[in-house]
């Protein structure tokens, strides 16, 4: 018998593909934000409204992550950019070889903006690089107010997140000191942006930060 | 949840680890979970089994062990060790932690038996 000593990461491969992403999109100037949430926290409605107000001088691609369908791809296809669906079968998250081949068919020279909106979970994503930028995660208000708390390992590294359908405050019991309060022991430094993409409340603030990041990347 | 996929990544390093090694058969495999990763242990053991079926490392024993995070934090740049459920910097308050360790899944080492020993025996 020989014990050999391995000390490797188990998420090496993913990890080395998800930074070779990143130069990618770094070199062709694209900022990559990942989208996540649970499903049917209203990340394809986000993005459905997000890009056409970005208007037409900042050119967004979406990869579309789901197990089955094109129908998140195909409710994208009105917008003015290009989307390609990757379907992940029972995979319960994208990962950056997933991505990687998805930037593929993508004209990265011509980007400003690439949303990934990942698989709708709130505990694999979390742990999976997919070469993105920023996180941007997810919490409708049908989901309830309890959820920082039950999926701290979703909440913790976000960049911004996005408190989403708030016009159905008061017509489900919904209290936001729970999620502030929660918020205060697991992550201060995102911003929270309360908003409704069905009625347009709070997508000026999501957009303003938007708009900043990509500032941010470009140096101007 | 993603333990399917862990196991599938791990299998993928055995195999690689069997070839260079030479070995006939994986007896052990030893990996450290990050806390942050939330691995269930058992769910981990029942992907290990399915992935290993007919491959070098069937039947091995696989040996967990989890790593505790340590956080820098971003606000006041002190370290510190957080709990899953509470990432609150102890000296100035703020939930601003970046993560140095806790956060990865780590093979550590695996137990083969070579070619040659297997001749002998």
């Amino acid at each position: 018998m020989k014990k050999i000593n391995v000390v490797e990461s188990v998420l090496k491969a993913n990890d080395a593909l998800a930074n070779e992403n990143r130069r990618r999109m770094d070199a062709a100037g694209v900022l990559a934000v990942n989208i996540m949430s649970a499903p049917g926290s209203g990340k394809t409605m986000l993005l459905e409204k997000t890009i056409p107000l970005l208007g037409p001088e900042q050119r967004c691609a979406v990869l579309v992550g789901d197990l089955q369908t094109t129908r998140d791809a195909e409710r994208l296809g009105g917008c003015a950019a290009e989307i390609t669906q990757i379907n992940t079968g029972r995979g319960c998250h994208l990962s950056a070889p997933q991505v990687s081949a998805g930037l593929a068919t993508l004209d990265l020279n011509d980007i400003s903006f690439l949303f990934i909106e990942n698989v709708g979970n709130m505990v694999c994503p979390a742990a999976h690089d997919l070469g993105e930028h920023l996180r941007a995660v997810l919490l409708s208000v049908p989901e309830g107010d309890d959820k920082v708390a039950k999926y701290p390992t979703l909440f913790q590294p976000a960049d911004v997140i996005l408190l989403t359908k708030v016009d159905l405050i008061g017509v489900v019991d919904f209290q936001f000191e729970k999620v502030y309060e929660d918020l205060s022991r697991i992550n201060t430094r995102a911003p929270l942006i309360e908003l409704s993409p069905k009625t347009g409340q709070g997508m000026d603030r999501w957009l303003a930060w938007l708009r900043q990041q990509r500032r941010g990347q470009t140096g101007s | 949840m993603h333990e399917m996929s862990i196991a599938a990544d791990m299998m993928d390093q055995l195999l690689r680890i069997a070839d260079e090694q030479h070995a006939v058969r994986i007896v052990e495999v030893e990996v450290i979970c990050g806390e942050m990763q939330q691995v269930v242990p058992e769910a981990l053991q029942l992907a290990f089994e399915a992935v290993t079926v007919d491959t070098p490392a069937a039947g091995a024993t696989l040996k967990l062990s989890e790593e505790r995070m340590v956080a820098n934090c971003r606000s006041c740049g002190q370290r510190f060790e957080p709990a899953i459920d509470d990432f609150l910097c102890p000296h100035c308050s703020a939930a601003d932690a970046e993560l140095i360790a806790g956060q990865d899944i780590v093979l550590k080492s695996v137990v083969c038996e070579i070619e040659d020993e297997a001749a002998k025996t």
